[in-house]
Parts: structure tokens; C-alpha cells; sequence
């Protein structure tokens, strides 16, 4: 196989994960934001650089991470250039965003606005756990924290969350 | 919940914090300990539901109009379509099927190296959250109902004398044909179930015949 195949599979084979992966960059940028319009931006930014650097992945195992990565530095730079507003919460809720209740299942939108208004100190570490896969010492790397830090935050996101779920919240830790 | 002692706090902490991964001493303590096996069957319920509300439906995501975008934004909505169509294109409908499920275990690794087998009424509870009927005969070592497409997943992972391996229940997907895989270190077959499918993944080889075969066996929808 010539260079220039090797070339045009690899970037095939770049493409495939980038659509497969896609829908979760989307989901993992609304979580971040809390706003589709401002998550479309960021996964449309994020793509464009991963497709630009794309020589960088070298093991394709590892796409998931160093995308939500990317996700996560577009994010703060789309904040930090056109120095958004922060949402507030309950604007999300009245804005009743058709994602947040498609499924008609109540508990899930209760859920859904449960984690909307975690904290992002805590709602960050726990989508990038449930959605994102990370282990707790990747989080800890990824967040520039400790990882007895990122597992107190994980803890309280649940006990947060817990109420929602219809269950009692538990002793927090110290 | 019980009087909670420093060990029982400790465990409620690490269960709070990652559920699906305790370490074996916490682990050990959790069977031993009522107030905390509760805590963390509470929290994996609690984790299953999470994981459903973050797993948006995207369909609703694209019902309302973006804010405007800079120019480029709108060459990169040429490019991600590019991006959609070519993978659509490039892989069949089956293969696609595969590569999310891989995605998937790939997703849940913890799940391989679970060794004690799942009560029956754990298997049963799964089965009854997705709505199917599937009488496993090799021991479930994990099971746990997942997202997928829109609707919950029966996800095992069942010992054989091949080792440990992943039988997904698919009753809403279409396969037509047998199909085996290999993709991301993972080996896998498709088999075809009555109006869905099941897929049956290993990490070490092919997927048997045999296994394969008692695996469908005791799908019943």
C-alpha cells in the first residue's frame, strides 16, 4: 500500500469515528452548556480541530477522551471569546428545551432538571463519569484536581440527585 | 439506612462516587453490610436512570433552529454533513449496529472483569426493565439494563468455558443475517431473533458456534 492510500483509509477511517462519536459530543456539549445553540457551536468547533489534528490520535481507543477534551477547551474558548452570558437555570426549564422532555418519561425529566442544576463544579466530573466513561483518576486529570476531590464531588452530585430520584439523601462526607 | 459506621462511610463515599467500580474491600464490606448493599443497589438503580437522562434524544435536538453562526460555522455544517453521509456510505447498517455495541462494551470494561455470579432476581429485574424474555443458561456475572437506541438494553455478561462473554438483547434491531465482526479488540457475532437481534461479544476470539447457539436458545420474544 502506497502513502497516499494509507492516507485516504486512515482519514476514512478518522471520519467513521468522528460520526459515530458525534452524538455524544453533542450530548456531552449540552450538559456543558445547557444550551443547544451554544453546543452545536462547540461540537462543530471541536470537529473542525480534531479533523485538523488528527495525526495526534495515534490510537483510535482513545478518541472518546481526547474528543470530549477537545469538547471541553472549545467550550471555555467560545465562552472566553464572545464572553457569553451564564445560563441561568430556570430559564433553561421555561425555555422547556423539547430535549429535556421528548421521551415523555417524567422521572427522566426530573432527573434531567435535577442535573441542570447541579452545580457545574459537580455536574462536570459526574457527566464526564456516566456520559464520557472517564475513570475517577482521569476526571482528576482532566480537571486539574485530586482524586480524593473529583470522588467527594461525584458523591455529592449523586446525593444531589438522589431526591430526584425519589430516594432519601445520605450523610455527606467531609 | 442503617447506623453508619467509618467503614460504612468510607464504602458510601467511594459507592456515591463510582458506583460500578468499587475496590475489594469496599466491595467485600458491601456484602457484608445491609445499609450499604442498599446504598449501592440504590445508586447503580440511580446510575441506570442517570445514564438515561444524559443520553439525550437527539432527534429533538435538531426540532429548533440554532442561533446564527459565523461564516465558517456553515462550512462546518458541510463538513459534519459530509461526515454523516460518508459514514453512512462507507458502512452497512449491521456493521454500524456492531460498531456502536463495541463502543458500548468498550464503554462499560468494568463489566468483564465481574466473577460473582448475578442473582436470578437481579437477571429477572433487568429483563423486566426492558420489556424481554431470555432465559440465560450460563451463570450472569453482570447484568445491567442500558441505554440504547431510545430504549433500555439487557446488557449480561455470562461465564463460559471460553471465558467471560457479553450477550446484548437487541429486540428493536433488525438483523437479517448472521454476522461476525472483529472490531477494537473485540470479536462478536450478530444473530438474527424474531423480528430483532442479539449480539454476542469476546474479548478472547471468536464467539463458538456453541455458544452462540445456547445463547439464542433461550431467547423467547
Amino acid at each position: 500500500m502506497n502513502a497516499a492510500s494509507r492516507g485516504t483509509t486512515g482519514e476514512a477511517a478518522f471520519t467513521r469515528l468522528l460520526a459515530m462519536l458525534r452524538p455524544d459530543l453533542m450530548r456531552f456539549a449540552f450538559w456543558l452548556a445547557r444550551d443547544r445553540a451554544v453546543a452545536e457551536d462547540v461540537v462543530q468547533e471541536t470537529l473542525i480541530r480534531a479533523w485538523k489534528s488528527r495525526e495526534e490520535l495515534k490510537d483510535p481507543a482513545a478518541a472518546r477522551p481526547w474528543l470530549f477534551t477537545i469538547v471541553r477547551r472549545e467550550h471555555a474558548r467560545l465562552y472566553e471569546r464572545k464572553r457569553l452570558p451564564t445560563v441561568d437555570v430556570d430559564e433553561v426549564e421555561a425555555l422547556g428545551d423539547p430535549a429535556l422532555a421528548s421521551d415523555g418519561d417524567a422521572g427522566l425529566i426530573d432527573l434531567r432538571r435535577a442535573i441542570m442544576k447541579l452545580p457545574s463544579d459537580y455536574r462536570e466530573p459526574l457527566v464526564l463519569q456516566v456520559l464520557g466513561g472517564f475513570s475517577t483518576a482521569e476526571i482528576a486529570a482532566e480537571l486539574g484536581l485530586t482524586q480524593p476531590a473529583v470522588l467527594t464531588r461525584l458523591f455529592r452530585a449523586r446525593n444531589r440527585l438522589r431526591e430526584a430520584y425519589g430516594l432519601q439523601g445520605v450523610e455527606d462526607v467531609e | 439506612m442503617s447506623a453508619a459506621t467509618p467503614q460504612c462511610r468510607h464504602a458510601r463515599l467511594l459507592i456515591g462516587a463510582d458506583p460500578r467500580h468499587l475496590p475489594a474491600d469496599v466491595q467485600a464490606h458491601v456484602e457484608s453490610c445491609v445499609g450499604c448493599r442498599r446504598f449501592r443497589d440504590e445508586t447503580l438503580a440511580l446510575d441506570a436512570r442517570l445514564q438515561a437522562a444524559l443520553e439525550l434524544p437527539l432527534p429533538d435536538f435538531r426540532q429548533r433552529p440554532a442561533a446564527p453562526r459565523r461564516w465558517y460555522a456553515l462550512a462546518a455544517s458541510i463538513f459534519l454533513g459530509l461526515l454523516i453521509a460518508g459514514g453512512a456510505w462507507l458502512y452497512r447498517p449491521s456493521v454500524a449496529l456492531a460498531g456502536e455495541l463495541v463502543e458500548h462494551v468498550a464503554h462499560e470494561a468494568g463489566s468483564w472483569d465481574q466473577r460473582r455470579q448475578v442473582p436470578a432476581a437481579t437477571v429477572a429485574d433487568v429483563l423486566r426493565q426492558a420489556g424481554v424474555q431470555f432465559d440465560p443458561t450460563l451463570p450472569v456475572v453482570y447484568a445491567m439494563a442500558c441505554p440504547f437506541h431510545g430504549r433500555l438494553m439487557p446488557h449480561f455478561v455470562v461465564q463460559t468455558d471460553h471465558g467471560p462473554m457479553t450477550v446484548m438483547l437487541l429486540p428493536d434491531e433488525k438483523v437479517r443475517v448472521r454476522t461476525r465482526f472483529t472490531e477494537g479488540g473485540y470479536h462478536g457475532v450478530l444473530l438474527p431473533a424474531g423480528e430483532g437481534g442479539v449480539a454476542v461479544l469476546s474479548r478472547e476470539g471468536e464467539v463458538p458456534d456453541s455458544v452462540a447457539g445456547q445463547v439464542i436458545s433461550g431467547v423467547h420474544w
